[in-house]
């Protein structure tokens, strides 16, 4: 008898109950239930002039909790996998390259080395290759340099010793932090091919220009964090939030890709579903009142303030240690940070100033936060 | 909220006895200031690697950078929210491929790094070069520095030990499977198949989750198993079998040819408490 649902289904009804006999010979194969069907359309971009085709929902393993939902998600189409040697202690490669392994050719493999010198980052890379199962990468990160300095010579030669030996076809740099230092170096390294960069709605259009800029340049641009999980206290949990969230990087047409953070089957779809879907009003609204919660206290980390204050304090610094007392209760650890700022630093006061010189683009009341650590903790 | 920052001042008094001391060992001083995270900021420090650790219910994270003559350590304890994701921060970190040896609830110690377990502690080590005989000793005096318990979480006993890969039980701190039906629960390898445990809160509840699982599979078959059970076949997880025992529910997946579902989810229920 030929396997169907429905004949399987009839054979179901007629052993309705459980806790009788197994029905078939054990081993007996069962009809395989339908993989399921690509939840939705999928979209292509091109990531900068690499020429790279990729969906423009990609899949960040970092998280992923069973290789199964990245071949799912393989099959389905989605063509740009991403992890890193430092995932797991390793073991995030390995279950990547397990996933993979009979679609390397259908597929793009970025991972990210966090060494600090040329034979460290080209012995990571080895690894990599090793536990991922292939003789490349697509895109070979420099993982999370938060300033220009960061990205040494050294590193960057690294990247091009093994472009030359085959082993990476594109040289990256991923960074959370210092976007406005990190992405002009990238560019004029002139040896940067691809940017991986923390974007998401709570920084409204702060880095749009330099994404501009970058593009501009040629360099490839990939969004992670976009549901803000980098902050993730403050990350909108909402039902349909997480799907407006990537739709609202999505809409920047700089964006080469994306790489939410993808644990399960559940979630893989409804990033899926976002790939064709147009930001909308509801959208809009449903962030922006997550937004005005969070807008006068929560520090993005941009850097933007950084050396804008006339008396020189470190202004997200400040407002971070006023969080921790007042949003998770580690008055101590917010107090142990204040004092370990500079003594001209800690002894200067906000009221001081007749007016407040730092303008948060996000909406911080920084004069009023920054005063709140000076009241806790000077 | 307010359980979270109980939890975190909690964690503030008790973080300073568990503290990275580079002088454990004799020989290593300390290199650098003492840093210091918690789940808001990690990621300025893990740059990247942060989520793996908040999976785990990280609480906090003390560090130090210890220096002997040109050799350096990077030296962490990370704080989980209970030992039993402490644990799991753990199995998620140990390479499956080397030994583990009885050092806190369990350490392992390769040549360039360490990482040990106890209570509900991580500690990590890192080393500039291979020195696998001075991490042991670190992490045999933070076995010693740290009070508490030192017994894996009960959960890993219900795991028949017969065929079982060793080292291979993990806790998955959500999804099991790639099903968010299936919260968080245990995985272990075994030559014939891959094992599941996951625990609900209520018989009701996890008969619950029964139900999902089985709308997600589409063809099922029920199997006497426990309180219920089936197989099925799926594409990516293979042939499998689910049970439900009480609040617990457990099976396998990926069954090779001739593996006999209903007998090998009969012994696991068997042992499940």
């Amino acid at each position: 008898m030929k396997s169907s649902r429905r004949n399987f289904l009839a054979t179901g009804l007629a052993f309705p109950a459980a806790g009788l006999a197994f029905p078939r010979p054990m081993g007996t194969p069962l009809a395989p239930s339908t993989a399921p069907a690509a939840p939705g359309k999928l979209v292509y971009r091109t990531l900068g002039k690499t020429g790279l085709k990729l969906t423009s929902v990609g899949f960040g393993c970092m998280i992923t909790s069973d290789a199964s939902v990245i071949e799912r998600a393989a099959d389905a189409g989605i063509n740009y996998f991403d992890t890193a040697r430092g995932y797991q202690g390793g073991n995030n490669e390995r279950m990547v390259g397990a996933a993979l392994k009979s679609k390397r050719a259908q597929v793009h493999i970025s991972t990210k080395t966090g060494a600090k010198d040329k034979a460290g980052a080209l012995a990571n890379l080895d690894t990599s290759l090793t536990e991922l199962g292939t003789d490349y990468v697509d895109i070979w990160y420099l993982h999370g340099k938060g300033t220009a300095a960061a990205i040494t010579d050294e590193l960057l030669d690294a990247q091009q010793t093994a472009k030359k030996a085959g082993k990476i076809r594109f040289a990256g740099v991923s960074l959370h932090t210092g976007h406005a230092e990190v992405i002009p170096a990238a560019i004029q390294s002139g040896k940067i091919d691809v940017i991986l960069i923390s974007h998401n709605y709570t920084l409204k259009d702060t880095h749009d220009e330099l994404i501009a800029q970058a593009a501009a340049a040629g360099l490839g641009v990939v969004a992670m964090k976009v549901m803000a999980g980098g902050a993730h206290s403050v990350q909108v949990k909402r039902p349909g939030a997480m799907g407006a969230a990537l739709r609202w990087v999505l809409k920047n047409p700089n964006i080469g890709t994306t790489i939410p953070s993808t644990t399960d089957m559940d979630q893989f779809e409804d990033n899926f579903k976002c790939m064709p879907a147009k930001f909308t009003d509801e959208d809009e609204k449903l962030l922006a009142a997550h937004l005005e919660r969070i807008g006068p206290i929560y520090c993005r980390m941009c850097g933007l303030c950084n050396g804008t204050c006339r008396k020189g304090l470190p202004v997200a610094d400040l407002i971070r240690f006023a969080t921790y007392a007042d949003g998770y209760g580690q008055f101590g650890l917010g107090r142990e940070q204040f004092r370990g700022l500079p003594d001209g630093v800690t002894i200067i006061r906000c009221g001081d100033c007749s007016a407040c010189t730092v303008k948060c683009p996000h909406g911080v009341h920084v004069a009023e936060r920054v005063s709140r650590a000076q009241e806790l903790f000077g | 909220m307010m359980r979270r920052t109980l939890l975190l001042l909690a964690a503030a008094a008790t973080a300073f006895a568990q503290a990275p001391d580079c002088s454990l060992v004799p020989g290593w001083t300390q290199h650098g200031d003492a840093r210091s995270f918690t789940a808001d900021n990690l990621f300025e420090y893990m740059d990247g690697n942060a989520e793996g650790y908040l999976a785990y219910h990280f609480v906090g994270m003390q560090g130090v950078n210890c220096r002997s003559g040109e050799d350096t350590l990077v030296f962490d304890v990370s704080q989980m929210e209970s030992a039993e994701w402490a644990y799991g921060m753990f199995t998620s970190n140990r390479d499956p491929r080397a030994p583990v040896e009885k050092i806190g609830t369990e350490a392992q110690i390769v040549p360039r790094r360490a990482i040990l377990v106890k209570d509900k502690y991580f500690v990590e080590i890192g080393s500039s070069r291979e020195l696998p005989d001075v991490l042991r000793r670190f992490m045999q005096a933070m076995d010693k520095r740290i009070s508490g318990a030192s017994e894996p979480p009960e959960a890993l006993t219900w795991f028949p030990t017969e065929k079982l890969v060793p080292g291979s039980v993990r806790l998955v701190p959500e999804s099991v499977l790639g099903m968010r039906a299936l919260r968080r629960g245990y995985v272990g390898e075994y030559d014939f198949g891959k094992a599941f445990l996951v625990e609900e809160t209520s018989p009701e509840s996890a008969a619950e989750v029964m139900n999902k699982v089985r709308a997600r599979l589409g063809a099922t078959l029920p199997i006497a198993v426990a309180d219920e059970g089936f197989v099925a076949n799926d594409k990516y997880l293979g042939r499998l079998c689910f049970f439900r025992k009480g609040r617990m529910i457990g099976g396998f997946t990926g069954l090779v040819e001739g593996a006999d579902a209903a007998a090998v989810a009969g012994r696991l229920a068997e042992r499940v408490k």
